[in-house]
């Protein structure tokens, strides 16, 4: 039992769950009625309406409303949130209410039949039937349709039937008794229906349960359970499983198997007798009511055992281990579960490596907890999956600790380590612990009373610690720096603690529901559900409401906006959250400022609670950009020290007080244009005077001893005179304002004689006496500015904030995105008038008459001698080197064989042979199948063969590395039949051929020619597969000797002097024949161009003309295809060839590529065994010109690539 | 004054801790920088911890090539296993004078060693395994029984291409200490020698080690040579970037990126970048030797071959 909510009260002896809402009522013997929110465990409301004890209560099914029935004979009918809104008094009012309850005590009073009081009475859900259980010992079955039928139309729903208005509702035929079901010995406290089956559940004061079925015409008991040793109080059907529960004065609540009707579990309390109890409708709770409160319990866990791996969810549902593909929402059932436990699968724990998991079934009696350890079938069908064997030992939690060990906490609580066949492989003193997480390879977090230990397995020691206590879950983040755990403080309540690796307390959260699960989103961020919410935590401790949560889900994953999860029907859902406001503040910490401006910018975040959690958290400038109120504005510009932006902001409230701010604000910059205009919009004279000075600026500081006369301000007057050094002004200051000596005394002073001796004679000398002027009077002159100051105070220069920056080159964005248009007209190589667009195509295929050559010849005799001659490594080693141990005396072992040498003996191709380092052997079988007798071409690709053949790796450290042998058959080869990964496929030399065509295009024919070359040399170091690409192969041999034979001559022909005719001839003869090279199209165009040009130019109009219209057949872009018409038509008006050329377009030729000669069908030819090029008889035994390192006309095996050629 | 702050008392339970742990195994995966620093740190609790703590301390320096170091710090009144781990860094550090060390080591060993002093054992096996001298290093190896010695012993041996006696080797690390680290990793070599389907345990060796202490050369190296192994190119290349992030002139690194980039189709250039890389920063490292050894042998065999016609 799970009880999840308890009550201090007096006697409950009525209850009822809410449909929808977290609520439940219970009816209190002292009259009460309370309403309380089991979720938030918390009073709701409270009636005291009622004089004496409560027994029924229920809640209407659709409205606020809710009935209560006391023993004061009266029926109220409450507002949830109003309180008692009526109160019947009689009976005729009661049926306007009837349709709110399964009022028991109404019934009770009209059935008329039995003897003794009715304890009980309840509607049947579906049917006119009611039960009712009396002290007379019987329970009875009632038929109600006689009601029905009194006041209703047929076909009236149901709750209507209830609804009826009538003066002698409940009158003695409106109720007939149908069943009469004797059994107990003693009074009956309780019946109820089952929901669905005609079944009769009873409980009475002979301390018995009574199961009882009925059918149309009769009503029988069908069993009884006995085990409660006090009366029996109250007895209900479980909603959905097929159990009983009773509770009783005996202080117990006992869980009945419907079926077996033996005792399942029971709950027993120290000092309650228990009264009542009561099912949710649609959820697994329960309230049962007792002496001193209630409690809200459920019977067993609903919490889904689940593990995520990857994009894998693996989940245990109705016996099924069931995997969730997350990416394609694929949901299938991948083995089934071995039966006999009761309890579910409390825990589940999985092995990627190993495909395994591990599943936690928890007892009531935590000793009797076991573990299964299955590993899942690789394949299987979802409709019906394999039930594997698995290996069930007792342990309280098994989690994995490595690919190969896992740990168990045994019930002595101690610490197993075990391997894949269960068997015990260690065991580990550990310090007092009562749970294990996992926490990464080799470790374990273990629980204790007040914290939790991060222990290493294999060292035996302990890590690190962190005091938290009760922690249930620990949540690691992907990176595994930070681990997670919301650990139940007290039962009802529940925190969150981030930490990092080490156990360092990052934050702490307080929540005051329950948390039930967590995931971490990719960004950092752990998102978590309590019962009702889903949440959002920061590792700085940020935290908020993400959305709320109608039933509690248990979180599996979070991507971007989707949080996976499962419900508590084990269903698999997404729910969409929105990320925006954590995502905000987590820019915010990273400062990632232009994600915060993008935010900034397009959601809607902005709200009062922004801007002061920005505030708050010291980020004054970014909330500068949400506020549009002045005032704010200002307040935070001032508080960010942006000048500007205060100084827009008091300029629109122009307030004396802000004036004032900023003056003061500016004035510690040194920003003095702006305190200039501060004190003079608050009209501060003396501050402005002052100001002036410091400054330097005598213009305004006069201006200002002008103003100060207006105003007649002596005082102000006279000390801007003074400021000045403005002598003769204050003597007229002093002179003005009576102060005639004092006049004097400056003008006598300072020198100004004539002054002074105009105030004296103004002295009257009978009354007043001419004051002594001081002889060592020293003159008080301001030192007059050296350089005024103009400019504001120079400040350091300070990078500007981002969000400053970025407001600022708003708009100008944009600009840099030119298009960058791409030269792709032809090289010089092509010549002044061929230049084409680029246009690639890719490889073009099929030319005909391909693989003319045989295949599967016998041969390479010689090497099945040396197979026979290779011995197995155990053979050739005398027992004793590996055995010298025993005797002590040590004989090194001789050299084993290397898997390089496996590849020399199971392949004849070229390239295993390189990749083994065996060149003798490679070479010889490159001179034997393609004729190679020049091997220099290849020293480049023998040596970089060579080098990717063996990876390597680090032993011991300072010691030479190991090697690897990559083997392309490492799956099934074994120890002996292994071959090298080859790394050069047919699909790269294709792609290879792109670049050829672009440097082809771009007339750069000698870099070309040597990648064909290279390209074409390579061919004979592949291997594949099938005779589809042996076929490609010998094709791509082919493309790349046209290219390289057109190529060379080209280039050839380029250099050839054009002074005379016939060396002019020449030239278009060796252009002719380039028009006869099997070329892609795009580059055919610029031959046949090239051909048409010198053809026209030698007046040969004839063969020119065959040349245009070649090239009109290929479909030139217009411009060319305009001009070819052109010269087309010229040559047509007059078709004769002005030369006589060796040149016979009309009868086919070969090549020679050697001397560029033609070579007429039937002619005698030999040809280069690799690339097929055709040669003049006499350069037989010469090196090919194309491949550069075969031998012409030599007899060979021909080309091999595939193990298929050898069958 | 300030208050000594006291050490967290020691859960009981655990008398079988390794002192030295942190630091051993650190050096094992090839955390040298770490291996030095948890040196620094530690507290050994008898003279005899110590001297083995500076002997990893030492060897962790030589692996980091600062030999000077080590040459510097070693005195001559040291005790003798810093001394055999100095021979090495001799040896390691300059080429001219190995052939006499290594004739003075023939000396030593012609002699009876003290068993008992399992670092000159090693280091002696280890400066005969650079020799090439698989024989006496193993004989060294024989005599010593520490699971090192057993690793070395299976190093030697995969380097022989005896997979059957580098797994019986293993068995008797197994034997003596399963979880334990080195025999964790030899395991993992074994298992790539094996191939098929041990190479995925091989994998998850390394793969469990990085995860559990840090990622390391050797550990990533490793993981590449599995993944390489299992012709897996792709996920070879995340590792090997990772690596190479870490270090961009490690040598093992460089020659797996030669392998691998070559697999995976990219241009030849890219692949001759590394081995350009690779002659600039290790002129001596063995695959080099063999490389420059095997262009030799190209040039010889060429040599035996020619047109019958010349133009």
């Amino acid at each position: 039992m799970l009880t999840k909510f308890e009550t201090k009260s007096a006697r409950v002896k009525g209850l009822s769950f809410h449909p929808k809402r977290p609520w439940v009522l219970a009816s209190l013997h002292n009259g009460v009625i309370q309403l309380w929110d089991y979720r938030m465990c918390t009073l709701i409301d409270k009636f005291d309406e009622h004089d004496g004890p409560v027994r029924g209560i229920d809640f209407h099914k659709q409205q606020p409303l809710f009935v209560s029935g006391g023993d004061d004979y009266k029926i109220k009918v409450g507002l949830l949130t109003m309180k008692i809104v009526k109160i019947y008094n009689n009976e005729n009012e009661w049926s306007a209410l009837i349709s709110y309850v399964s009022y028991f005590f109404l019934l009770c009073s009209v059935l008329t039949g039995h003897n003794h009081y009715v304890m009980c009475a309840q509607f049947h859900p579906s049917e006119d039937l009611v039960v009712s259980g009396s002290l007379d010992q019987t329970v009875r079955v009632w038929d109600i349709s006689g009601l029905r039928k009194k006041n209703l139309s047929p076909g009236a729903v149901e709750t209507e039937v209830r609804g009826i208005s009538g003066v002698d509702l409940f009158g003695a035929s409106d109720a007939v008794v149908k069943h009469v079901l004797e059994g107990h010995d003693r009074g009956v406290n309780w019946a109820a229906f089952h929901p669905t089956m005609p079944l009769i559940v009873s409980g009475a004061d002979d301390r018995q349960v009574k199961i009882w079925r009925m059918n149309e015409s009769k009503a029988w008991e069908l069993d009884t359970c006995r085990g409660h040793y006090n009366n029996v109080s109250c007895a209900i059907f479980h909603p959905r499983q097929e159990l009983i529960l009773s509770n009783s004065e005996d202080k117990s609540i006992r869980v009945w198997d419907m079926s077996k009707r033996t005792g399942v579990q029971t709950f027993r309390r120290d000092h309650d007798r228990f009264w009542v109890l009561g099912a949710h409708p649609n959820l697994n709770l329960f309230a049962a009511g007792h002496d001193s409160g209630m409690i809200v319990f459920k019977l067993e866990r609903e919490r889904p055992a689940y593990a995520v791996h990857g994009n894998m969810l693996y989940y245990v549902k109705d016996r099924f281990l069931r995997q969730l593909d997350f990416n394609s929402s694929k949901d299938t059932a991948v083995m089934q579960l071995r039966s006999g436990s009761k309890f579910p699968v409390f825990s589940m724990s999985y092995n990627p490596a190993e495909n395994a998991v591990l599943l936690c079934t928890r007892a009531t009696n935590l000793e009797n907890s076991t573990y299964d350890l299955y590993s899942i079938p690789k394949e299987s069908d979802s409709q019906n999956p394999d039930a594997p064997e698995g290996k069930r030992s007792s342990g309280l939690t098994a989690v994995w600790v490595a690919r190969n060990r896992f740990a168990v906490l045994d019930r002595m609580h101690s610490l197993l380590i075990k391997n894949l066949k269960n068997e015990i492989v260690k065991k580990v003193q550990v310090p007092s612990c009562e749970e294990i997480f996992y926490a990464g390879t080799g470790s374990l977090l273990l629980r204790d009373a007040d914290g939790v230990t991060l222990f290493d397995v294999q060292q035996k020691r302990s890590l690190a610690t962190v005091k938290i206590s009760k922690v249930k879950y620990v949540v690691w983040s992907a990176d595994t720096n930070l681990t997670n755990k919301y650990s139940n403080l007290k039962v009802f309540s529940a925190a969150i603690m981030i930490c990092n690796r080490k156990l360092e307390s990052l934050c702490n959260i307080h929540e005051n529901i329950r948390v039930k699960s967590g995931a971490w989103d990719e960004s950092g961020v752990f998102i978590y559900t309590t019962s009702n919410h889903i949440k959002y935590a920061l590792t700085s401790g940020d935290h908020g409401i993400i959305r709320t949560l109608d039933l509690p889900i248990y979180v599996t994953r979070v991507r971007g906006n989707s949080v996976y999860c499962l419900d508590r029907e084990c269903r698999p859902r997404v729910l969409t959250i929105d990320p925006t406001e954590y995502r905000f503040k987590l820019a915010l910490v990273n400062r990632k400022y232009d994600e915060v401006l993008h935010m900034v910018r397009n959601a809607k975040l902005v709200g009062q609670s922004i801007i002061a959690y920005l505030q708050k958290k010291g980020y004054p400038e970014v909330a500068l950009h949400f506020v549009k109120d002045e005032k704010t504005r200002f307040s935070l510009a001032l508080e960010c020290g942006n000048i500007e932006v205060a100084l827009e902001a008091a300029k629109a409230l122009d307030e004396r007080s802000c004036w004032e701010r900023l003056g003061e604000a500016a004035l510690l910059q040194g920003h003095h244009q702006v305190v200039e205009m501060c004190y003079q919009r608050t009209k501060n004279f003396d501050k402005l005077t002052f100001l002036y000075l410091i400054t330097g600026n005598l213009a305004k500081l006069r201006k200002m001893m002008k103003i100060a006369e207006i105003r007649k301000d002596m005082s102000g007057h006279y000390q801007a005179a003074l400021y000045l050094g403005d002598v003769s002004e204050r003597v007229r200051i002093l002179k003005n304002c009576g102060q005639k000596s004092l006049a004097y005394l400056t003008a006598a002073t300072h020198g100004l004689d004539e002054e002074a001796e105009a105030l004296k004679e103004t002295f009257d000398p009978e009354k007043e006496t001419v004051p002594e002027v001081d002889p060592n009077a020293q003159l008080l002159q301001p030192p007059p500015p050296i350089n005024p100051l103009d400019t504001n105070w120079p400040l350091l220069t300070v990078s500007k904030g981002f969000f400053e920056g970025a407001i600022a080159a708003k708009g100008k964005a944009g600009q840099m995105a030119a298009d960058l248009d791409m030269d792709t007209s032809g090289g010089e190589g092509w010549g002044d008038d061929a230049e084409l667009q680029l246009d690639e195509d890719g490889f073009v295929d099929a030319p005909e008459g391909l693989g003319e050559e045989g295949l599967g010849k016998e041969e390479g005799g010689g090497w099945d001698v040396e197979e026979d001659l290779d011995l197995p490594p155990e053979l050739d080693v005398p027992v004793g080197a590996g055995g010298g141990t025993e005797d002590g005396f040590f004989v090194p072992p001789t050299k084993g064989t290397s898997p390089t040498q496996m590849w020399c003996n199971n392949s004849q191709l070229p390239v295993d042979h390189i990749l083994a380092g065996s060149f003798e052997t490679a070479m010889r079988l490159l001179h034997d199948q393609v004729g190679v007798v020049d091997f220099g071409p290849y020293k480049s690709l023998f040596m970089q063969t060579l080098s990717r053949g063996r990876t390597s790796y680090l032993g011991l450290p300072s010691l030479p590395c190991l090697r690897g042998h990559p083997q392309r058959n490492w799956k099934d080869c074994g120890a002996k039949q292994g071959l090298p990964a080859v790394g050069l496929r047919l699909s790269d030399l294709i792609s290879r051929l792109q670049q050829c065509y672009q440097l082809t295009t771009a007339g750069r024919f000698e870099d070309a020619v040597e990648r064909f070359r290279v390209i074409l040399l390579s061919v004979p170091l592949l291997v594949v597969d099938n005779k589809q690409e042996i076929a490609e192969a010998q094709q791509l041999i082919t493309i790349c000797r046209e290219y390289i034979v057109g190529l060379t001559m080209e280039t050839e022909r380029k250099k050839l002097p054009k002074d005379t005719l016939e060396q002019q001839k020449r030239l278009c003869e060796m252009a002719a024949y380039f028009t006869h090279c099997n070329l892609q199209p795009v580059h055919m165009v610029l031959v046949l161009r090239t051909a048409l040009n010198l053809f026209f130019k030698l007046r040969n109009f004839k063969t020119a003309a065959g040349f245009a219209r070649r090239l009109l057949e290929l479909g030139p872009k217009p411009d060319v295809a305009q001009q070819t018409r052109k010269i087309l038509a010229a040559c047509e008006k007059n078709l004769t060839d002005a030369h006589q050329l060796n040149y016979d377009p009309h009868n086919p030729f070969d090549l020679c590529a050697a001397s560029y000669v033609p070579l007429y069908r039937g002619r005698p030819v030999e040809k280069c065994p690799l690339s097929g090029a055709c040669y003049c008889p006499p350069y037989k035994g010469q090196i090919c010109r194309v491949t550069q390192a075969t031998e012409i006309g030599k007899d060979v095996i021909g080309l091999r690539v595939s193990p298929l050629q050898f069958r | 004054f300030e208050p000594e702050i006291p050490t967290p008392p020691m859960i009981t339970g655990q008398g079988d801790v390794d002192e030295l742990f942190d630091v051993k195994n650190a050096y094992y995966i090839g955390s040298y920088q770490q291996c030095i620093n948890e040196a620094q740190k530690v507290k050994p609790s008898s003279p005899e911890k110590e001297i083995e703590r500076d002997m990893f301390l030492y060897r962790a320096y030589i692996a980091q090539r600062k030999y000077a170091v080590v040459l510097d710090d070693i005195k001559a009144n040291s005790p003798p296993e810093l001394q055999a781990v100095k021979m090495f860094a001799e040896y390691l550090s300059s080429e001219s004078k190995r052939d006499v060390i290594v004739a003075d080591l023939d000396k030593k060993m012609a002699k009876s060693v003290d068993a008992a002093n399992t670092t000159f054992l090693l280091m002696a096996a280890s400066i005969y395994h650079h020799e090439m001298n698989t024989d006496a290093a193993l004989r060294a190896l024989h005599q010593g029984e520490s699971l090192e010695c057993m690793a070395m012993t299976i190093q030697v041996l995969l380097s022989l291409d005896r997979v059957d006696l580098a797994r019986k080797e293993l068995k008797k690390m197994q034997e003596q200490d399963e979880d334990a680290t080195l025999t964790q990793l030899a395991t993992a070599w074994v298992n790539i020698a094996v191939g098929g389907e041990k190479l995925q345990d091989a994998y998850y060796i390394f793969q469990e080690m990085s995860d559990k202490y840090s990622s390391t050369l050797l550990l990533l190296n490793g993981q590449a040579a599995c993944y390489m192994a299992q012709n897996k190119w792709e996920e070879a290349e995340g590792v090997l970037q990772e690596a190479l992030d870490k270090d961009s002139s490690h040598p093992e690194t460089l020659i797996n990126l030669i392998v691998l980039t070559q697999h995976l189709g990219k241009a030849p250039e890219v692949t001759s970048r590394y081995l350009s890389q690779l002659k600039d920063a290790h002129r001596a490292h063995p695959f080099l030797k063999d490389y420059l050894a095997k262009e030799n042998e190209f040039d010889r065999l060429a040599m035996q071959y020619a047109p019958t016609a010349t133009a």
